[in-house]
């Protein structure tokens, strides 16, 4: 690692994973020091408090370092799969309500179509064309997004705050929805 | 199995972000757990959270958080709250309110060929099962605010289509139908709203408003 460039998503994504299968501490430092300012900030502008705030980031550290050997880079890279504990452990301690998921060893689960495996190189180019179609959202869209990820409201709460037609507020998520999904599909 | 008819992307996008209260991320999981093609969208949209939080303001924590939580790596990880799944024909998120046997449900009778359950309601939201008997249904309705609903076993009609195991439906006021269910086995959907039904015949309506539906 160079300490002096900004570390890259993919060299992210490596540590996690070898944090998942040689539980080592270093790589794991690395992840703290480079994820869990950006997780406390996640919380502070979903309205925790700073000390909440504190405690929770530190709570999301050791949950990724006990849950590593359940990330799968083949999956996700690592600031998705830590996204998705930020809000876990959000919506758990601050909002203290469930949030239903599917089990992918559920017997029930109908399971995914053959699809050709992803390599690490195409893995890396989805954060950076997920992140490039972000900015390229227009402001309106990008203004419910925002509100959708750092507030946690749902649909007729944006509409209410932005008096605005709930159609509207929903068309404006379907269309970025519409980028996101075409960045990472690759014909954006 | 394929599933014919989706939640819209917008809601899934919602539920990837945390947008969704817990009636609606119930019944959406219990969807994905049918639908491998929502469950890539959830993923897409939960790596457009991975990147809105790698392009966050970095606000370092107070303390030497770092110390603190290096010296607590050691320490035993709470155990698994989870036991393991038997095989079951409930999907796995909806065990947690409802058991593992649809069949050892409670459920209440209605009218003819309707019995429902009801698993919760918090704020605004309410979330039940409905099962009807082949041939019968909860007669004409429309709906005072949105409405969710999936199929779990069976299949139901109406004139927007047919829906079957995993078929998603969302209605809104403006949609007045009359789903019955097709013939063959029960047809058991789970539905959240966030008002109470609009039925057409007075006695169902009475029915209705006396159980809450």
């Amino acid at each position: 690692m160079n300490d002096t460039k900004p570390a890259l998503p993919a060299e992210m994504t490596a540590l996690l994973a070898t944090v998942g299968t040689k539980r080592d501490r270093a790589a794991f430092e690395i992840l703290f020091v480079h994820f869990a300012p950006r997780v406390r900030s996640y919380l502070l502008r979903l309205g925790a408090s700073a000390a909440l705030a504190d405690d929770l980031a530190q709570e999301a550290m050791l949950t990724i370092w006990r849950k590593a050997e359940m990330f799968d880079p083949a999956k996700a890279s690592a600031s998705t799969w830590i996204f998705t504990i930020a809000r876990n452990l959000h919506i758990d301690a601050i909002r203290r309500e469930r949030r239903p998921e599917f089990d992918p060893n559920d017997p029930a689960l109908v399971p995914d179509e053959e699809v050709p495996p992803d390599t690490q190189m195409v893995r890396d180019s989805e954060d950076a064309r997920v992140r490039s179609a972000l900015t390229k959202l227009s402001a309106e869209q990008a203004q419910v997004v925002q509100m959708s990820f750092f507030a946690e409201k749902p649909h007729s709460q944006i509409a209410k705050e932005l008096g605005l037609p709930l159609g509207t507020v929903k068309s404006r998520l379907r269309l970025a929805m519409a980028r996101i999904k075409s960045a990472l599909d690759g014909d954006a | 199995m394929t599933i014919a008819h989706h939640p819209a992307d917008e809601l899934l996008l919602s539920y990837a972000a945390g947008a969704t209260d817990e009636a609606t991320s119930l019944i959406v999981a219990t969807h994905l757990t049918f639908c491998p093609q929502c469950r890539r969208t959830v993923a897409k949209a939960e790596a457009a959270g991975g990147a809105l939080l790698e392009s966050s303001e970095s606000v370092p924590l107070s303390g030497n958080a770092l110390q603190a939580v290096m010296s607590r790596l050691d320490e035993p990880a709470p155990a698994p709250i989870r036991a393991p799944l038997t095989p079951s024909n409930v999907p796995a998120p909806l065990r947690a309110y409802i058991g593992d046997d649809l069949e050892r449900v409670r459920w209440t009778q209605i009218a003819g060929g309707i019995s429902f359950k009801p698993l919760f309601q918090r704020g605004e939201s309410r979330v039940q099962l409905i099962r009807s008997k082949p041939g019968s249904g909860v007669g004409l309705h429309t709906h005072r605010g949105e409405e969710f609903t999936l199929c779990l076993t069976g299949g139901y009609t109406d004139i927007t289509g047919n829906y079957a195991r995993g078929d998603w439906q969302s209605t809104t006021p403006d949609i007045l139908h009359r789903p019955l269910a097709d013939a063959g086995e029960d047809c058991i959907v789970l539905a959240v709203s966030d008002a109470p039904l609009l039925f057409r015949n007075w006695g169902i309506a009475l029915i209705a408003k006396w159980f809450g539906f």
